[in-house]
């Protein structure tokens, strides 16, 4: 399957009658998008408010954040099985406005994630203080219930994204990357020299404000498949998690998904990417078990000499990373992991909450409970009421002149387990 | 095999326990739901759901589900193991800082996605063999 991704280049986002990119600005209408994102009577008010890096900005609470994209050519649509039909994407040509997003911003329930600061010293630590952001402020029907509230906040920032991305249809990509996985014996004989590396992208998927979905299904319901790299630049995977700030995966990580990125980038040269697993992480012990043995399965079935394993989450989610980890080791398939940490204050402290012997070998992105000081900022866009009760925050962490001091795992991104931060960590 | 759900959480007892057992710790914390479940395992029972469940941490959340059941080989050492872990986890959280008291609405909250992380578990799963 081979995709070629147009990126065209934003560097500034403001508001004009009609959407539509002009040298590297992206201009939106913004009655237009609150007219698409209330055809869902489900929400009763939507807001739209701009955000650029460096201006002193707050957006709080943050629900998910979206790469504008559009498919061009080659078969199915953007987000298929969520906003679009079940077609298969991944191929032809996708056009993306990088340096845009959307982001969605509503309150579904009190403790949700996560901040973003536009600037300032919290600013370093989220990628989307580097955008220019399309913020979508929703409101729910009076006695929405939860779930629902959920599904039409995660249908509206994929259809604006969609909207908004359509916008670059007809531009001249400043910049066109390829990407190509082969059918499995053809890509095994096209290096053959080189080690088969294999990608196991672990799903959350453990109830509501918690679940993933590939093609538009829930990955609870999942067992483990495989997927050709591409397909997930086209939005074959989109997030429900919003939860915790620090680690989710928003459906812009996913678009961009760093280690499917870097593995390209070395294809052909000290490694042969041979396509992704995709496994979940179910709560239920025996969906563990299932999951985790075909996991290592198909890794061993395709001929995999080496794995990298990423999961999204904490707690119950190190178990099914574990799992994997061990059984596609007696496989003799060499792992290496990818996670961030929850060490404690002191970072002394056990940093997983799950370990086999066989997880020697593990790239850290940061540890989620180290104390920050974010001062205030001149605007905030959504609501600064529940920023102790976020994950990370706690009673006193807002300041009465709106400065804060939380956790780090407040801030949306900041130790994402897929490597998308800059955070690390070493060992002495 | 009977399952037993521990729980501390009004919603996923008022919605099971007709058809389930289901043993209700009213006003209990976080911990004491591990603890009932740690009790139980040394009773030879058997881990059903994992106990940290959820991305909410366990200084966060008041509400904890688990899903056990009777095991029929003696004690299960991979449950022993996954609830001490999920113990010793859950006290590191709440050494850091404790719970807050909450307000209703966001304990209603709270609540509402403890009860979903059961539901897939409780409803889909309950033919499967340990």
């Amino acid at each position: 399957m081979k995709l070629e991704l147009g990126k065209i280049l934003i560097q500034d986002v403001q508001f004009g009658d009609k959407t539509e990119v002009v040298n590297g600005t992206l201009f939106v209408n913004k009655e237009e998008i609150v007219e698409l994102v209330l055809e869902d009577d489900r929400l009763i008010g939507a807001d739209v408010e701009l955000a650029r890096p460096g201006e002193a900005v707050r957006i709080a609470p943050v629900k998910d954040v979206i790469e504008p994209r559009v498919k061009v050519t080659g078969g199915g649509a953007l987000f298929p099985g969520m906003i679009n039909k079940v077609e298969q994407v991944g191929s032809g040509r996708t056009h993306a406005l990088v340096g845009a997003t959307v982001i969605t911003c509503g309150q579904i329930v009190g403790f949700q994630e996560g901040l973003i600061d536009m600037s300032g010293p919290a600013a370093k630590y989220c990628p989307f203080s580097k955008t220019n952001n399309v913020v979508l402020v929703i409101k729910p029907a009076d006695g929405l219930e939860t779930h629902d509230y959920e599904t039409a906040g995660r249908l509206a920032g994929l259809k604006v994204a969609a909207y908004v991305g359509e916008a670059g249809r007809n531009i001249e990509p400043d910049e066109v990357v390829v990407y190509e996985t082969k059918p499995l014996l053809e890509q095994a004989l096209q290096y053959p020299d080189l080690p088969k590396i294999g990608y196991v992208h672990m799903l959350q998927s453990q109830g509501l404000l918690h679940d993933t979905y590939y093609y538009g299904v829930d990955a609870k319901q999942l067992v483990p498949t495989f997927m050709y790299p591409t397909e997930i630049m086209d939005g074959a995977i989109v997030s429900g998690n919003c939860v915790a700030p620090c680690d989710k995966v928003t459906t812009f990580h996913h678009l961009n998904n760093p280690i499917i990125e870097d593995l390209f980038k070395r294809h052909g040269k000290d490694l042969n990417f041979m396509g992704v697993v995709l496994t979940n992480e179910n709560v239920f012990l025996a969906d563990k078990d299932r999951s985790s043995d075909m996991t290592a399965k198909l890794c061993h079935f395709l001929g995999f000499e080496g794995v990298i394993i990423s999961e999204e989450g904490y707690g119950n989610p190190d178990t099914d990373l574990m799992m994997n980890c061990q059984k596609v080791s007696q496989k003799g398939i060499k792992v290496v992991l990818i996670t961030d940490e929850f060490p404690g204050r002191d970072g002394k402290s056990q940093s997983l909450a799950d370990t086999v012997d066989e997880a020697d070998a593990l790239v850290s992105c940061g540890n989620g409970n180290m104390i920050i000081h974010f001062p205030p900022m001149e605007k905030v866009i959504g609501t600064l009421d529940f920023i102790e009760t976020m994950i990370g925050g706690y009673e006193g962490s807002l300041k009465p002149d709106g400065s804060i001091e939380a956790e780090l795992q407040i801030v949306i991104a900041s130790t994402i387990a897929n490597g998308y931060n800059r955070l690390a960590a070493r060992g002495h | 095999m009977n399952k037993l759900i521990i729980t501390n959480n009004s919603l996923v007892f008022e919605k099971y326990h007709s058809n389930y057992d289901v043993i209700y710790l009213k006003d209990a914390g976080y911990l004491d739901v591990l603890y009932a479940a740690r009790d139980r395992i040394h009773l030879s029972y058997v881990l059903l759901t994992h106990p940290m469940a959820g991305s909410l941490k366990p200084n966060q959340t008041p509400y904890k589900s688990i899903i056990v059941a009777q095991g029929e080989n003696g004690l299960d050492i991979e449950s022993v193991v996954l609830i001490e872990n999920s113990i010793s986890a859950a006290q590191k959280f709440l050494r850091d800082r404790g719970t807050p008291s909450w307000s209703e609405k966001i304990l209603s909250d709270f609540r509402t996605v403890d009860l979903s992380l059961m539901e897939d578990a409780i409803q889909k799963r309950s033919l499967i063999a340990i």
